[in-house]
């Protein structure tokens, strides 16, 4: 039985398009405000690395052909295949020692170690994060060149290169193990899964995406870097030969070739199309991080409410 | 106060003198209670008084908090399930948990069914028959036969929940333990579980936590009522309701508790 609306003559607050308590013509304002801010913020982001690459790839892309990525430099001219080798090479041997100790690392400090411990070894990462590349590269030379006696090696260089990337992994891999839902891990138990299985498939099935993501943001940020390299390798015209024989790396070569390039301004192109290279593998890994970002959020949507 | 038990012919469960600590606190009291093969026992009474805490103890889930201390006894088919001999994670496989959310992993809907089979390395022609059946009893095997490879996440809520009562069920156990299975989700997909659930009774020994009296009236054979962690009456469904013998328990069915 529906009850008759109660209507005894008209309020003043009857009349909804007088009522202003709202703001609605500020909260209009601001809603233009924003949207004409926020496409200028992105201008001002965006601007600086799309000149960036523009000026690079004006310099570096003249006389940028297929033999530039299949010969050897020689001299302050030729190609960079013995740079690109080598930083690909030292770019993997690093990230499999990043792996060996953030993953494994990250693993145990979010499901084995208790609290106390667990908080000195993430405030060990976040120095080890914050530390200047450089010390990661002094340290390196003192205990890989010198004490171990590798000398400049592609060995020494990769496993600094990999103390260098350990605690973005570990990072990744610590806050994945950890965000996975508590009420997950308790049906997983409550199933019967031993502590193993559960972390094999279940907790991996949820934080393995977010792992792979730090891997390759390790790797973007690592492949770069000049300072672990600086004082653990050195600039050769050949693709290294061994573990125990020098390697180069394009972050070296830019910064010995501008050197030169004051005596030999071909050394400087040849600078510029290895910084374009970097460029290059640089943004194709962080595209690559965005992907599987984006595909783990369509695969575990839902899980996290 | 001592507790009414209706002590069924063939106990598959026997509480006795269950007695749940954190600390100083007593969550469960001296709680003895048995549950009989084919039965649905709705345990209710209000929020804090240790329902929850209860069900978890039966398949030592109360291991999995930090802090909590368990007396007394839990016997299945006869063996206490805390004595040392006894491994924790056998006893949670022969009985199953249902939760209050649904909790399924991000594997395609075949895999959470599954899942408590992959744990023990079962065959693979096994595994399907199982996981059939297993999604026929929990009444999922309609809306889902076409696309079982699909992620189980997509699933509606109602769906997601009867796929875990279908992973629980998968490695037979004579024994779910559900808390508050229902209270996630809207009354169709309720309908459709408690459906399921009285389906079940059938077969294995349910129990139900539920904050709802209207549910345990509508499926289940007997209602223990619990209160501050003391066990305060116990009884078919129809006598608690009609004619409750403990005042506390009259006042929390009529609603009239405070
Ligand atoms: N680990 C713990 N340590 C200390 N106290 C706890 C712990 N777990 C639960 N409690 C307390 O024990 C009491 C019983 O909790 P329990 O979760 O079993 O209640 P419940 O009947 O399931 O409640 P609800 O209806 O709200 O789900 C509560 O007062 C709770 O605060
Ligand atoms: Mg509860």
């Amino acid at each position: 039985m529906a009850t008759a609306p109660i209507l005894i003559g008209l309020r003043p607050e009857d009349n909804l398009a007088l009522d202003r308590s709202g703001h609605l013509g500020r909260r209009r304002a601001f809603d233009r405000l924003v949207g004409w801010l926020l496409p200028l913020l992105f201008l001002v982001a965006i601007l600086p690395i799309a000149w960036l690459l523009y000026y690079v790839g004006s310099q570096a892309l003249p006389g940028f052909t297929l033999a530039t990525l299949t010969t050897d430099p020689s001299g302050a001219t030729g190609g960079l295949f013995a740079p690109l080798v080598g930083s690909l090479t030292i770019l993997l041997l690093g990230t499999g020692v990043a792996i060996a100790f953030g993953f494994l690392g990250g693993l145990v400090t979010a499901e084995y170690l208790g609290e106390q411990w667990a908080g000195w070894i993430r405030i060990t990462a976040n120095v080890m994060v914050g530390t200047p590349a450089i010390i990661i590269g002094l340290f390196g030379y003192l205990v890989f060149v010198i004490y171990f006696h590798w000398g400049l090696s592609l060995a020494a260089a990769s496993v600094t290169l990999g103390v260098f990337m350990t605690p973005y992994v570990f990072r990744a891999t610590d806050i994945a193990y950890g965000s996975v839902p508590p009420h997950i891990r308790e049906a997983a138990l409550g199933s019967g899964a031993r502590p193993r299985q559960y972390l094999f498939r279940v907790a991996s099935a949820i934080a393995f995406p977010q792992v792979l993501g730090g891997i390759f943001l390790a790797m973007a940020i690592g492949v770069g870097e000049t300072a672990p390299l600086y004082l653990t390798t050195t600039t050769v015209v050949l693709p290294p030969t061994g573990l125990f024989a020098p390697a180069s790396a394009l972050s070296l070569y830019i910064w010995t070739g501008f050197q030169t390039g004051l005596i030999l301004p071909t050394a400087i192109r040849l600078a510029f199309q290895a910084a374009f290279l970097l460029l290059v593998i640089v943004i194709g890994l962080n595209v690559l991080v965005r992907v599987i970002a984006a595909r783990a959020r369509r695969r575990l949507e839902g899980l996290f409410q | 106060m001592n507790a009414i038990a209706s002590v069924p012919t063939e106990a598959v469960v026997s509480v006795q003198d269950l007695t749940v600590t954190a600390g100083a606190r007593t969550l469960l009291d001296h709680v003895s209670l048995d549950f009989g093969a084919r039965s649905l026992t709705a345990v209710v009474g209000p929020s804090g008084c240790g329902k929850t805490t209860f069900v978890r103890s039966l398949n030592r889930m109360t291991e999995l908090t930090a802090g909590l201390a368990v007396e007394g006894s839990v016997r299945y088919l006869g063996q206490d399930i805390y004595d040392a001999a006894v491994d924790p994670v056998v006893v949670r496989r022969r009985m199953g948990m249902v939760f209050q959310r649904p909790t399924v992993f991000p594997m395609s809907i075949f895999e959470n069914a599954a899942f408590g089979l992959r744990l023990v390395h079962a065959e693979e022609d096994l595994v399907d028959a199982a996981v059939t059946e297993a999604l026929q009893r929990a009444g999922l095997w309609d809306e889902v036969r076409a696309e079982l490879d699909r992620p189980a996440l997509s699933l509606s809520g109602g769906q997601q929940q009867r796929l875990c009562i279908a992973r629980a069920l998968a490695v037979r156990p004579r024994v779910l333990l559900l808390d508050e299975p229902t209270s996630a989700l809207d009354p169709a997909a309720t309908q459709r579980v408690e459906a399921t659930l009285q389906g079940l009774k059938e077969e294995i020994v349910l129990v139900l936590v539920t904050h709802n009296v209207g549910q345990a009236a509508r499926i289940s054979d007997r209602i223990a009522f619990l209160h501050s962690g003391k066990l305060i009456e116990v009884g078919p469904t129809a006598d608690i309701l009609e004619r409750p013998r403990v005042k506390l328990t009259e006042q929390f069915i009529t609603g009239r508790y405070a």
